[in-house]
Parts: structure tokens; sequence; C-alpha cells
């Protein structure tokens, strides 16, 4: 692939270095950002789709496998002034993440603009 | 473009390969589909990057390496993926067109035993449609179901 470059070690003159291996573990492995229909993605990277189950209930899969399900999700809203409203990750399996929204008070789903990212290790 | 020579680089630089150089491609197909009686109708719409990777071929790997994966993981005692070599190894599949793709996204991302047997009931379990079949808005989702009348016959013509 033209522009490969292939090291183990990246070093700075005066902060250090560090091993490439932390660089590719830690970047995102998958992020989308779901419309706030919550049934489509407005832009994302390593899913093959996503599936609406509902009122703030959606299931992405992924393009890729993660090695277990043991990986890491942050999740977060966009709404204007928006109060007592969460989003988080019902289930996960190494191809898969549930993904619901709503209102944390009366723990009622609700379709909201979201969006997460997921790291951790690929198959 | 002509894609890269893929097999036996990691899945994750042929995605990152892709996201650089495609662009997505939004599909109008949906997947409506029922999987338990007690749930409403689930919809499964393509990602546009992914589609992308479908229509341009040599990225995705075939679908029966997903299958074993998933087998893997049933297993009672999984613990962590060993065979991911397959995902990477494997040759990768050819240019599809957009309803091949669709095809292969269903027994990708849809559960095996709604697409087994979609059509073995009172009424399909499943349906392909277009973007614009589906209700406009978004009111009374949760009590949205399959139509009952809807039949093979009427999914062939």
């Amino acid at each position: 692939m033209a522009g490969k470059i292939v090291a183990d070690t990246l070093e700075h003159s005066t902060a250090g270095s560090i091993a490439t291996n932390y660089v590719v573990n830690g970047s995102a492995k998958a992020w989308g950002h779901l419309n706030a229909g919550h049934d489509a993605f407005e832009d994302s990277f390593g899913f093959s789709s996503v599936t609406d189950n509902g009122t703030g209930d959606a299931t992405s899969t992924f393009s890729n496998a993660f090695s277990n399900d043991d990986y890491a999700i942050a999740a977060g809203l966009k709404e204007n002034s928006a109060t007592n409203r969460s989003c988080h990750c019902n289930a996960s399996s190494t191809t898969t993440i549930q993904m619901v929204s709503g209102l944390t008070a009366s723990s009622s789903k609700q379709d909201y603009d979201s969006s997460y990212i997921v790291m951790g290790d690929l198959a | 473009m002509q894609t890269p020579e893929f097999q036996g680089t990691h899945l994750f630089d042929r995605l990152c390969w892709a996201k650089e150089n495609l662009d997505g491609v939004q599909s109008d197909y949906r997947v409506v589909y029922e999987d338990s009686i007690d749930e409403c109708a689930k919809i499964l719409v393509p990602d546009p990057n992914w589609m992308a990777c479908a229509l341009q071929g040599g990225i995705l790997p075939p679908v029966w390496v997903y299958w074993e994966l998933a087998k893997d993981e049933a297993q009672p005692d999984f613990k962590k993926h060993t065979r991911g070599y397959l995902l990477h190894q494997t040759e990768p599949m050819p240019a599809m067109t957009e309803e091949e793709a669709i095809e292969y996204l269903i027994q990708k991302d849809v559960p095996q035993h709604v697409w087994k047997t979609w059509n073995e009931g009172n009424k399909p379990k499943m349906v392909i449609c277009r973007k614009e079949q589906l209700p406009s808005t978004r009111e009374w989702r949760n009590a949205w179901k399959i139509a009952e009348d809807i039949n093979a016959t009427d999914l062939a013509a």
C-alpha cells in the first residue's frame, strides 16, 4: 500500500517514546452518529448496519468483530437544553451493540440524536 | 478506483482505506423483520460506508466467515475469538450489486432464525422494501408490524 510506514516505536525529541501498538490499539475501532430519528447513521465508521428496534432503541452491527465483548463504549446525546436524558449500551456481543436512549427520570425510551465510539481489541 | 490487493490485510486497515477513498452510498433499501411476536417490527438500514465497500469489491470477507465466528461465540466456554484471521486471510468478496449486497447483509446482520424461515408462517416475517414504503413519521413506532395481508406472491410480483 502506498505511503506505508512500518515502525514499532515513535520517539519524540524530548517527550519520550510510545510503542505503535498503543497507537493502533488506542484508536476507535468503530464510531457512529445516529440521527434524531435514531434509525440511520449520519456518519459512521466500522459498522455494516443499524437496526431500528423501536423508539429509542437501535442495534448496530460491526463490519469487523471484536476479540471479546469486553470492549469500551462511550456514548452521548446531542440535544439542546437536555437534562435527565441518557444514552447507554443495553447489550453487546463481539459483533453488535444495542444502544438505548431516553429519559432517565421516567425510564422511557425516546429517539435522540446520539453518538458513540467503541474502543477495544479486534479479533 | 482500483481496490488494492487486500487478501491478508487486516480488515480494519481495509475499512480505513475505504473511508478515505470511497464515497458513502446511501441505499434506499430497508429490511423489515419480526423476530418476536411480542415486539414491534425491526428495520435494518445499511450503513453507507459498508455499502460502498460492498459495491467496490475486494474489501469485505465472505459472509460465512461471520457465521463461523458466531458459532465460536455461541460456545458456552467462549472467552475470546481465536479465528479472527478468517476475517483478514480469506479471499475478499468481489464487487456486488446493491441487491446482492442487501442479500449478503441480511445473512450477516439479521438473526438466522428469521432469514432462514422468513416464509414459514402465516405471513412473511421479513420483507425487503424501499425507504418510502415505510411510514413517513415515527408515530406509534413501537406498534409497527408487517402487514397481515402481505404474502410471498405479493413480494415476488
